[in-house]
């Protein structure tokens, strides 16, 4: 790779005869085919480097996108008084005793009529398989459609109704007849009544905002399981970060930068901060359960502690970038706002801060990101539980179990249905979408603030 | 502007505005500058020279405690500017700095309007009470950096997008504008080129009417042009001080001698 002097003889040597410019000599040809293989070593990096992102995205998205889209059953079903409200009072306590297992009689009713009224012939349809055809989370929607409206007793309503996940699986190309014969949660019959309904317009797969709303769902209805907790509770956390991590950072490091005298006691303190950005960030976990959960007594599973476990993690990065920018800032203009009478603190707050303000926040936006995509330190302070229930506006919802878009992808991959796989992939979808916004805010701060001295 | 009629000029006064006694000043180990006593005149350019790492501009950042700003710098002895030591400890140094204004060797506007680098001195000075004082105080300081004719029209401009000529005025307007009574200058025309240079160095001749001014320069005949009193500095020694005149044509030390006919340095 290096050009080596020793042991090369000039060619010349002991010659001395016209040299053409025209002609490289071997020396300069040695170089030159040097350059070129470095220039092509580089060149071989990058494409690899381009590759394999794409690959990544790629399959991501392949895997992802069908997360997005989910199947719909639009059938007439007749809410029937009855079987809702047997004691026909209306009384919403006592409706509330009926449980979803008799709403889940009405959809197959209304799906077994709309069988008959069609005239449908299906080979092998069991009733099973009629019970199984819709989610159980399209049972519990209508019973909470109707608890909230008691007008709909005894109308005949026609909403869209979650399919089971392998009826949608089946329209995803991730279900086939062949598998749906091994497998115990459906049948071909089943699939066959889904490609009937299909031609009939009755099953519809469309845009699915539920992914994006839902609080995850358990095991058996992964049809239902959305981010809507996850994206509230790591919002929630971004929150507690930029609101703690951002002013203390910041003042950290115009302190260490500006102020504090250079002596050993401030090398330490130096060497430790950039020690602490490389602590793994499960040890930054352990801390946040030794510290905030079990002597401070804060809950289990809430944004704030996991928000102040990200904050311990994210300060050094904004701290270190924070004092990199002000580095950067030339030191003619500290001496010219001092040379004209202004104090330490109104040369740093009136002249130096504002050129470092670009740097302090595409640091701090780079911290943000790095800690929305965190999992490891949440998963020991709890947010890795199951929670259905969407935490409450903050700052009391601070405090209310959540969970964090890293850590749900971790869930849904550890489940068995391969619905789960789909989903977590479209996590991370989500997930990048929102670490891509970031930083193109990033490049946006930058440029909006940047200015030229 | 007015013809360059340094000599005529006549000293008004022999008044003095500082006085250094037994200076020294050490950067961690080294010993930077050696027992300087000297006394600087009011109404008066006095020039420092000497080769480059002699002290000169050490002993000139000594004068607004710009010295404090390095955490390895200790400075000894007395400096007294009106009979007052500027290194007692009741001194403020931002005090200190506002009656004893500086320019730099490179120019260094803030990066910020024309208007807002002037104008910033009086206003953390709280000068001005009014916008219309400010105003005044900004439009006088520029003509008093025979600045304004060239800047009135656009002071809303960025100072950075000045020439560099014109960025040292602007700087030497924005050290004016806080009404100092003591104006030192670092090798203020080391960055410009001739032209620029004569228009700074006429400006620091009108300056003297109104300041003592103390100016570090490596141009021996800068010095002879703008000076009234000279002070030449060697390895951190006040090697001779006296009328400009006399060190140029009667240089009483042999090393003076050397340097201002160019054997060292």
């Amino acid at each position: 790779m290096t050009d080596t002097t020793s042991g090369v003889v000039p060619e010349s040597a002991g010659e001395p005869a016209m040299k053409s410019l025209l002609i490289a000599d071997a020396r300069t040809r040695r170089r030159n085919a040097a350059e070129t293989r470095f220039r092509a070593y580089g060149i071989i990096a990058i494409g690899l480097a381009i590759a394999a992102l794409f690959w990544l995205l790629s399959t991501i998205l392949a895997d992802g996108s069908s997360a997005f889209r989910q199947t719909y059953a639009t059938i007439p079903v007749s809410i029937d008084a009855s079987v809702v409200d047997p004691k026909g009072n209306r009384n919403p306590e006592e409706m509330r005793k009926v449980l979803t297992l008799s709403y889940e009689k009405l959809l197959t009713t209304g799906l077994k009529d709309y069988i008959a009224k069609e005239n449908l012939q299906i080979e092998g349809l069991s009733d099973r398989d009629l019970k199984g055809f819709l989610s159980d989370q399209a049972k519990a929607n209508l019973r909470a459609s109707v608890l909230n409206d008691p007008e709909l007793i005894g109308q005949v309503v026609t909403v869209p109704a979650l399919t089971s996940s392998r009826i949608d699986g089946y329209f995803k190309g991730r279900v086939t007849a062949e598998q749906a014969a091994r497998d115990s949660k459906t049948s071909p019959a089943q699939l066959a009544l889904a490609d009937a309904l299909k031609s009939r317009d009755v099953l519809e797969t469309r845009f699915n905002m539920g992914f994006l709303t839902n609080a995850d769902a358990s095991e058996t209805r992964p049809e239902s399981a959305g981010l809507g907790v996850a994206i509230l509770g790591s919002a929630y956390m971004m929150l507690i970060v930029l609101v703690l991590a951002l002013p203390i950072g910041v003042a950290a490091s115009i302190y260490l930068e500006e102020f504090a005298p250079k002596n050993r006691l401030t090398d330490v303190i130096e060497v430790n901060i950039a020690n602490l950005a490389a602590v793994p960030s499960i040890v930054y976990g352990i801390l946040g359960l030794a510290v905030f959960i079990n002597f401070v007594g804060l809950p289990r599973s809430a944004p704030i502690v996991g928000g102040l476990v990200l904050t311990l993690m994210t300060l050094p990065t904004i701290i270190i970038a924070t004092r990199a920018a002000l580095k950067a800032v030339p030191p003619s203009i500290r001496d010219a706002a001092l040379g004209v009478g202004a104090s330490r603190m109104q040369t740093v707050f009136h002249h130096v801060l504002p050129l470092a303000m670009p740097g302090i926040l595409t640091g701090t936006i780079i911290g943000l990101a790095h800690a929305l995509g965190e999992t490891a330190p949440l998963l020991l302070i709890g947010m890795v539980a199951f929670v259905q229930d969407y935490p409450d506006a903050p700052p009391a919802g601070l405090f209310d179990p959540a969970s964090a878009l890293p850590v749900q992808i971790y869930n849904w991959t550890r489940r068995a249905d391969p619905a789960f796989f789909e989903r977590a992939a479209g996590a991370i979808i989500v997930l990048l979408v929102f670490l891509l916004i970031m930083n193109l805010a990033a490049i946006w701060l930058r440029r909006r603030f940047e200015r030229r001295w | 502007m007015n013809d360059m009629s340094i000599v005529e000029r006549k000293l008004t006064q022999d008044e003095i505005k500082i006085s250094a006694r037994g200076v020294q000043v050490y950067y961690g180990d080294k010993h930077a500058i050696k027992d300087v006593n000297v006394d600087i005149l009011d109404k008066t350019v006095t020039a420092f020279i000497g080769p480059s790492g002699c002290g000169k501009s050490t002993f000139l950042r000594c004068i607004n405690r710009m010295n404090d700003t390095i955490d390895a710098a200790r400075v000894d002895g007395k400096i007294l500017l009106d009979g007052e030591d500027i290194y007692d400890k009741r001194v403020d140094p931002v005090q200190l700095r506002a009656k004893v204004g500086m320019v730099f060797q490179k120019p260094n506007p803030f990066p910020k309007s024309i208007y807002d680098n002037v104008a910033y001195g009086p206003r953390i000075h709280g000068l001005a009470r009014t916008r219309g004082e400010l105003d005044e105080i900004v439009e006088k300081s520029l003509r008093g950096a025979a600045l304004w004719n060239e800047v009135k029209d656009r002071l809303q401009e960025a100072g950075t997008g000045l020439s560099g000529g014109q960025q040292q005025r602007l700087c030497i307007a924005r050290a004016v504008a806080t009404q100092p009574e003591v104006l030192l200058m670092d090798e203020p025309c080391s960055a410009l080129d001739p032209i620029a240079t004569s228009q700074v160095e006429e400006l620091i001749d009108q300056l003297r009417q109104d300041f003592s001014v103390v100016i570090v320069t490596h141009s021996m005949q800068q010095a002879a042009r703008v000076s009234q009193k000279t002070a030449f500095f060697h390895l951190g020694n006040l090697v001779e001080y006296g009328a400009t005149d006399d060190i140029f044509t009667r240089p009483q030390d042999p090393r003076t001698e050397s340097y201002i006919s160019g054997r060292i340095g």
